[in-house]
Parts: C-alpha cells; structure tokens; sequence
C-alpha cells in the first residue's frame, strides 16, 4: 500500500513556491503603489507645484487647482503640499526631489530661500514681465518695491511677492492695563520699551515674561540689529533692476532701488552689533525677556493669549492665530518696532520660484501671475494667516472681526518706513542661521559673554560665507 | 546557552562529510532541494540587508571621497572631506558630547531599569507585576520625537510645569534646557525615560531565568540582600547585562531626536550630537560628501566601542 501522506519537507517545499508566487504577484499587483505611479498627476504632464504644507491645507489647494483650471483649463495642474516644520526644512526635501530626479516646475520660497533658489536653481522671469508688462502694472502698482526688490537677485527678478511679513510688536491689552500703561506710540523708543516691560513686570506676578522672542533670522535678534543701524552681515544692493522699477514704478518710489540684496562680509563684532547684545543680555538678566532656547513659536499663542507674556514680535500673520486662540480683536493690539537709532524694521516676503529644471516653464509663468492675482489671493488668506503683498487687500473689513485694531501698522511698516528691508539671508543662509543660533545663545547666558560669543560668531560667519553652496 | 540545554536545531541524520575538492560525491536531488529551499527563505531578509543596509554604507563611503550639493554632478574630493571633520571644531564637540551622552546615559539606564527589575521581581501580585512592566515599556512605544515636544513645554523655563511644581516648594526655576550647565542633564533624563524599558524587560527575564535553588542556597550560606544580588544574582545576569549594554551603546551613539526637538543642539554646541550634525550638513548645508565622511567616522567608531565590549565580556560574562 503505498503512503499517500504528504511529507513536511514535500509540504514545506511547495509552500515556499506558494509564497513567494505569491509575493511576486502581489508586488506586481501594487507596483503602482510601491513606484509611487498611483499619485494623481504624477508623470502625466501636470504642472507640479511644491507649497509649504502647513500653511496650504486642503481648502488652499482646492483655491488653487478650481481657480487655475477656470483660467487654464489645458494646463493641468498639481499641487504638493511638503509637511515641514520650517523654511529650512521644507528646502531641504526640496533639495532631496531634486536629488531624485522629482524636482517640482515651482517652488513656494520665503525670503529665507530666495538668493539659493535664484543662484543655484531659479529662472529669472525677466522676460516674461517685460512681454506681460501690460497685465502686471496693476500688480507692481498695489505691491510695495521693498517686497519686490527682496526678491531680484543680481539685477533680475526671480519671485512676485504674494505675502510677506514684517516684525511689528503684538501687545496684550489685559497686561497693558494691569500695568497703567496706555498704548505705545508710533515713535516709542527703544528706552519706552524697556520702561514698559518694567511696569509690566511689576504689575505681574513671578509666572509672567513681559518680553518674549523667537532666536532666529526672523524675529529674533536682527530686529534689534536693524534697529540700532547695523546688521549681521554688511549690506548693500546689486546693481541693476532698472528695467523694472523704471517701468513699473513712479520715481519717488524707486529712488535708491538696486537689483536685489547683496549680504556679504560678517560684521557680528560691529560696536553696534554688540550694543545689541549687550541690550538683550540686560533685558535677560532683569527677567524682563525669555532666553532664546525658551522662546518658540509652538507655544507662544498660548501663553501670549492668557496673558502670561506682554509683549513679542510677530507679522500679521499672528492676527489669524490669536483669534483661533479664542482672543478678541480688544485683547490685543500691535505697534511698529521701537525706534533705536533708527526705526527699520525686518520683513519676510515669499512667492513662487521657476526652476531650471522645469520643462513647462511657460505654463509655470501662467501659474505665477495667477498666483498674484488679487482674487486668488483673496479666496487664499481669508483667515488673516499672513500679510498679503497687495496693499489693497489691508482694509478695515479684513481685521473687522478679527483684529487688531491697528491693522495699518503691517502695510505701513514698508510705507512709512521705506528702507525696511528683508531678513540677510545670502545664498549661504542655512549655515549662517545655524551660526547666529548657536552663538546667540551662549553670547546671552550672562553679559560677559557677548563678546566672545561674538568673536566666535564671526569666525564661524566667516566660514559659513567663504564656502560655496 | 547553558550546558544543561537542548541544542535548537537538531539534525535528523548526520552531517554530510565537508566538501573537500576531489572525490566527494556530488549532492543528491534532495540536498540540492533543501540548500534551494533554505535560500528561499533567507532571500528575502539576504536581500533586505543588501539593499537596505549594505548598499548604504558602501555608498556612504564612496560619497564621503566626493563634493556633492546635490544641485551639481559629485566632483572628487578623496580625503579632503575627512581632513575638513577634523578640523572642524563643531564635529569634534560633537563626537565629545556623543561619547559623554553615551557613558551617562547607557549608565542610568542600566541603573535605572535593573533598579526596577529587581523590584517588581520581588513579592509582588502578578497583576501589579503586568501593571508595572506595562508601564515602563511604555514609553518606548511612543515617538521620540512627540515626546522631545512635550517634554520641551515642561522644562521651559519660564512656563514649564517642572518649574512651577519647583516653584511651590521654594526652588528658584532652573535653566533645564537653556544653560549649558544642565542642558545635556535634561536631553539624558528625557532619553533615559523613554528607553530604560527596553532594558528593564531583558532584565526582568534575565531575572526569570536564574534557578531560584542559588539564591536559596546563597541565603542558607547567609548571604543578605545586597550581597545576594552582588555576588549571585549580577553574575548570573552578566549576559543580559552584556546585551543590554551592546544596544543601549549603539543606540545611545545615534541619539538624535531628543537633542534635537529640546535644545536643537544648544546652548551653543552643548548638547549637539554626531547624527545632528551628519543631519544639518547634509540637508541643511547641502554638504553631503562631509555629511557622509562623519557618517564613516560614527560607523567605525560604533564598532570599535562594540568590538571593545565584547572583548572585555570575555572576563566579566558568566554563561553558567
């Protein structure tokens, strides 16, 4: 009789070429899926643009894509939303879909990536503004130049600015009044300001910081610096950009205008730039401001809108955000930044990069202009989330409901203060910003070690800016 | 493996004679059908190594010989890269931090998590002892990162619960993660809190597998306890402890997300690490060639201080 048992071995054997028949059908069942090729628009000839995600949720990508297909409805359209936590971050997995051959036709780029892009990666949109100059003069004319010269490079321009955002000075109304103090004035200065954190702490208990800042290249310590006449690194502008600020602009305003930005030679030991430190250290040292490690975007909504923190620098942006925190447009006002020696203030603007890589670069301009249309920029910020870059979208009925009550101080910070300027950031910005971070904090730790500090910045600033991106 | 233990694999018949050239016989259908079976059930974890593991460091290696800002095509650079490392001042306090992170770290954890082993391995219920075992593991499930964000809000120093809590008993607020004095003490609790249940389990049944008999007949000799666990209970440990040691090294020599999310590597360079600054000089600065070369220098390094551990185990690990 013979066994008709199957063996272990026999059983075992058939098994492995069940599995992996099995494997390699299911592989090739989801080779879509593994190659990424199941993404919608992915490699069928869309226009891909990358945004930063956090702030482009999915009702601002339905905006875009709805609104551009009306427009042009023969040039499809994708929009990648990358999640980072912040501009350094988002530039760096753009850098690595470069890298792997997936590089997007636009890039949305803050001030903190415009000279990188524009140096290494960006395309100039010269041409395309002086053949559509007709259509863009209503966009120029309702866009401050400061907003658009920080975003030429070398005498060409490689972004139109559609938000931006200054550093201006949030107060809490509640801390006002617990400390007697009336709001500040337009021209308060640097010494008003320090008077005022001293009522407020006075008037506060041991769980209240009346100053609270951010330690980076915006907001942090080059307000101060831009304030006091100085910066951290020697500024100047590039010659050039007269094809259009003579065509787009009347002359008063392009008085003294260049072709970009030029961020060259470190001065952190500057006498002023150590004033500035020593000016915060002190502040430090009388408990009136945070250190710098503390002081975080994450939490400052919070603490700010329960009354915890006086005062801190912010954009308009920071409307939207304290009223999501429930604060009502009384609860809190803004002001310009103290005069020091001079009121200049900081400001961030960002709007979409072409890249070189881009084989659609006349559809992306299409995009561009599109992008900077008033309409679309109004279904955009509905909710106060930054500071649009057309000064006739800043009306009253925009901060109605929201706040704050001073809404004009964001649009007048470039109007009334005509060389405010966008934050130094040269095409070596991510190595000069983690220099200025890392020093910044142990130049505040007492105010002994500013200098040093400083000297050691400005070593490393050297450095950063001999190498070659 | 005790002497007293069954080998895990048993074979059915005896070995084939090793090959030896000339005159062996050529293996039967059914050999050649086990050696095709067993390599079709390694090739897929052969294959994973390869490409996941492999592939990396050798491409690592070639690419810390390069310039390369991912914008432009690799330009050679040989040992340039290695030359910039060591003099770079950041790299070398970054290698220094990573070490003086690793011997505190590793060292409390081991504390930490035998501590509680032997507790919980003491007369306790058996539904407290689940409670407790559930409890210590559980940190390590959670993201490293999530939990460096919370942790940040509680050591802040101006608004942190840690300060408050410090607060109502008179203590003045102290600069956890702001003074580089206590910086690198606040990153190794948050670590240490997170990743001492990893070693806490390997204790607990390293514990479990100490014949009850020696510690009986320890006590009848009057060893107490202290003496007990120093003489009898450590020894018998020693290959848990040797594990336990291996991986808690490895992992503490690739912290990354702790200093990070608390201190972003400050204040100044103070609680920077190597894989941070592997991490900003390549996709921050976009100089992946000396990204890479650091890279290399961890790797060698992670091996050199693991080869050293299993070297001194030979003295200090008792298998029986």
């Amino acid at each position: 009789m013979t066994d008709s048992h199957v063996t272990r071995r026999t059983l075992l054997r058939y098994g492995a070429y069940g599995a992996g028949a099995a494997a390699l059908a299911g592989t090739a069942a989801s080779w879509d899926r593994l190659t990424g090729a199941d993404i919608p628009g992915r490699d069928d000839g869309s226009l891909v643009v990358a945004t930063l995600g956090p702030a482009y949720g999915p009702e601002a990508i339905r905006t875009l894509t709805e609104g551009f297909k009306k427009v042009h409805p023969d040039i499809k359209l994708r929009i990648n939303a990358v999640q980072a936590t912040d501009w350094s971050d988002f530039f760096a997995k753009i850098l690595t879909q470069i890298a792997a051959g997936t590089a997007p036709d636009l890039v949305y780029v803050a001030t903190e990536g415009v000279q990188l892009f524009a140096q290494r990666l960006g395309v100039a949109l010269d041409k395309w503004v002086q053949r559509d100059a007709a259509e863009l003069r209503e966009y120029f004319a309702d866009v401050h130049p400061s907003l658009v010269e920080s975003m030429m490079y070398e005498g060409s321009l490689y972004q139109l600015p559609v938000e931006f955002n200054a550093a201006d000075m949030y107060l809490n109304s509640q801390v006002l009044k617990r400390a007697g103090a009336g709001f500040p004035a337009a021209d308060w200065t640097r010494d008003d300001f320090t008077e005022l954190l001293r009522d407020m702490k006075k008037s506060s208990g041991s769980q209240f910081t009346p100053y609270f800042w951010t330690n980076r290249l915006w907001g942090g310590v080059v307000p101060w610096l831009f304030a006091n006449g100085t910066n951290l690194l020697a500024e100047s502008k590039a010659p050039g950009g007269a094809w259009l600020w003579d065509g787009f602009y009347p002359s008063a305003e392009r008085r003294g205008r260049g072709g970009g930005f030029r961020w060259t030679t470190p001065q952190a030991t500057d006498a002023r730039v150590e004033e500035s430190y020593d000016y915060l250290a002190s502040l430090i040292q009388e408990d009136l401001c945070t250190r710098p490690e503390g002081g975080n975007g994450q939490n400052l909504i919070g603490v700010f809108s329960t009354g915890r923190v006086g005062v801190t620098p912010a954009g308009g942006f920071w409307a939207g955000g304290l009223h999501l925190a429930g604060m009502r447009p009384g609860s809190f006002d803004v002001q310009y930044f103290p005069r020091w020696r001079t009121q200049r203030m900081q400001f961030g603007a960002a709007g979409y990069a072409l890249l070189r890589t881009s084989k659609m670069q006349d559809e992306a301009w299409e995009f561009i202009k599109f992008a900077a249309r008033r309409d679309t920029l109004m279904r955009l910020f509905e909710t106060n989330q930054t500071t649009p870059a057309r000064r006739s979208m800043l009306t009253a009925d925009r901060y109605r409901e929201m706040g704050p009550r001073h809404w004009q101080v964001f649009y007048d910070t470039l109007d009334k203060f005509p060389d405010t300027g966008p934050i130094p950031a040269p095409p070596q910005v991510a190595e000069v910003e983690q220099v200025l971070l890392k020093h910044t904090g142990t130049a505040l730790s007492s105010r002994r070690s500013v200098g040093p500090a400083l000297r050691r910045m400005q070593s490393d600033l050297e450095k950063a800016m001999e190498r070659e991106v | 493996m005790t002497n007293t233990e069954i080998p895990a694999v048993r074979p059915s018949r005896p070995a084939p004679a090793p090959a030896t050239g000339a005159g062996t016989a050529p293996p039967s259908a059914r050999d050649r059908g086990t050696r095709l079976l067993a390599t079709l059930f390694l090739a897929p974890t052969v294959v994973g190594i390869v490409v996941f593991t492999v592939v990396p460091i050798v491409g690592s290696i070639v690419l810390s010989l390069f310039h390369w800002n991912v914008i432009d095509s690799p330009s050679w650079a040989g040992a340039a890269n290695y030359r910039e490392v060591f003099t770079d001042s950041t790299v070398l306090v970054s290698f220094r931090n990573t070490l003086v992170f690793m011997v505190l770290a590793v060292a409390l954890q081991l504390l930490v998590a035998l501590t509680l082993a032997l507790a919980v391995n003491g007369r306790m219920p058996v539904w407290l002892r689940s409670v407790f075992r559930s409890a210590f593991f559980f940190p390590l499930v959670l993201s490293a990162a999530s939990i460096s964000v919370v942790m940040k809000y509680l050591f802040n120093q101006d608004f942190g619960v840690v300060n408050w809590a410090l607060g109502l008993i008179g203590i003045a607020p102290v600069p956890w993660l702001t003074s580089e004095n206590s910086a690198m003490a606040a990153v190794i609790l948050v670590y240490v809190w997170q990743q001492f249940g990893f070693s806490f389990l390997l204790f607990v049944g390293g514990l479990n597998n100490i014949p009850k008999e020696i510690h009986e007949a320890a006590s009848l000799d009057g060893a107490t306890g202290l003496r007990k666990h120093l003489h009898v209970t450590l020894p018998l440990l020693s290959p848990t402890l040797l594990v336990a040691t291996v991986v808690g090294v490895i992992n503490a020599l690739q912290v990354f997300e702790q200093p990070y999310v608390l201190t972003d590597g400050g204040p100044g360079d103070s609680t920077r690490t190597v894989v941070m600054v592997i991490y900003e000089s390549a996709f921050e600065q976009l100089r992946f060639g000396e990204a890479s070369a650091v890279g290399v220098l961890l790797f060698v390094l992670i091996m050199a201080v693991t080869a050293l551990q299993f070297r001194l185990s030979r003295r200090f690990v008792h298998y029986q």
